[in-house]
């Protein structure tokens, strides 16, 4: 608090105090303004960066090796899964039809096939 | 840009590639007639050329038997449409008729089963312990289901 009898304005005191005890700015303060105006007037600096490390990453060609590699695993993956779930599909598509084929009382087990749909056929 | 561009779309191609192929291969053909059921079973079972062949003799036997059943299966169920029709149109039951009919339609559901049965058992004795267990396994719920079914 200033003196009593002090005719500055309290506003004063209060800047002396702060000039005191506020850290000097670093050298660098300008600059670092300076970049981080220059980066929110122009966002797609970023995605540049980004690019230029995938870029970097498959400009060396083991990695390059390793994703098409990947890529082939990753298809054949999808495909023996695709195969598997067809196979159990297949499974459950034999019996009905067998058990159509070897008697036709059962071809109604599943409540989709006629007496003339039965696939016996003379 | 150009090296990473040719390195996405070569691992896109390839990954496609190896999918198609070996979906291809792999995948299991459908099942509709005794030839592409005696392939499934060929391929599921690993059975061997002498037991395909012995199936498929034993299928092809009973050829004449289950043409036979159909045909009278559906007689049966032509008749009971009938015997509905005339109950629905006249408001009449001629229980004569459909005590005849069932009696019929149950001589009719042990013949199917047992002949279904037979097959079964006879095809069972071509395969192996292993072959056989897997048939079964296959076959047993479905016929269990099936003879649920038409006990209800």
């Amino acid at each position: 608090m200033p003196p009593p009898n002090d005719p500055r304005d309290p506003l004063d005191f209060l800047f002396e105090r702060w000039r005191d005890a506020a850290p000097e700015p670093s050298d660098n303060l300008e600059s670092a303004v300076w970049r981080r105006i220059a980066a929110n007037e122009n966002p797609t600096g970023l995605r540049r960066g980004w690019f230029a490390t995938v870029e970097a990453i498959f400009a060396r060609p083991s990695f390059t090796a390793a994703f098409v590699v990947g890529c082939v695993l990753l298809g054949l993956l999808l495909a023996e899964t695709r195969v598997s779930q067809m196979q159990a599909k297949r499974s459950v598509q034999f019996v009905q039809s067998y058990l159509r084929q070897i008697d036709p009382q059962l071809d109604g087990v599943e409540g989709s096939a006629s007496a003339e749909s039965v696939s016996i056929q003379p | 840009m150009k090296r990473t561009f040719i390195a996405l779309i070569l691992g896109l191609v390839c990954g496609v590639a190896a999918h198609l192929a070996w979906f291809g291969v792999r995948h299991p053909a459908p099942v509709y007639d005794l030839e592409s059921q005696l392939a499934w079973m060929k391929s599921d079972f690993h059975l061997n050329s002498a037991q395909l062949a012995r199936i498929r003799a034993l299928h092809e036997q009973s050829r004449p038997r289950m043409v036979a059943l159909a045909r009278e299966v559906a007689r049966m169920r032509r008749e009971f449409s009938a015997i509905e029709e005339t109950r629905q149109k006249a408001g009449e039951v001629d229980f004569v008729k459909v005590s005849r009919f069932v009696v019929q339609q149950r001589v009719l559901d042990h013949e199917c089963l047992d002949s279904a049965r037979q097959l079964v058992a006879a095809t069972a004795e071509i395969l192996t312990p292993k072959q056989r267990d897997q048939y079964l396994a296959m076959l047993t719920p479905a016929i269990q289901a099936a003879v649920g079914g038409s006990l209800n």
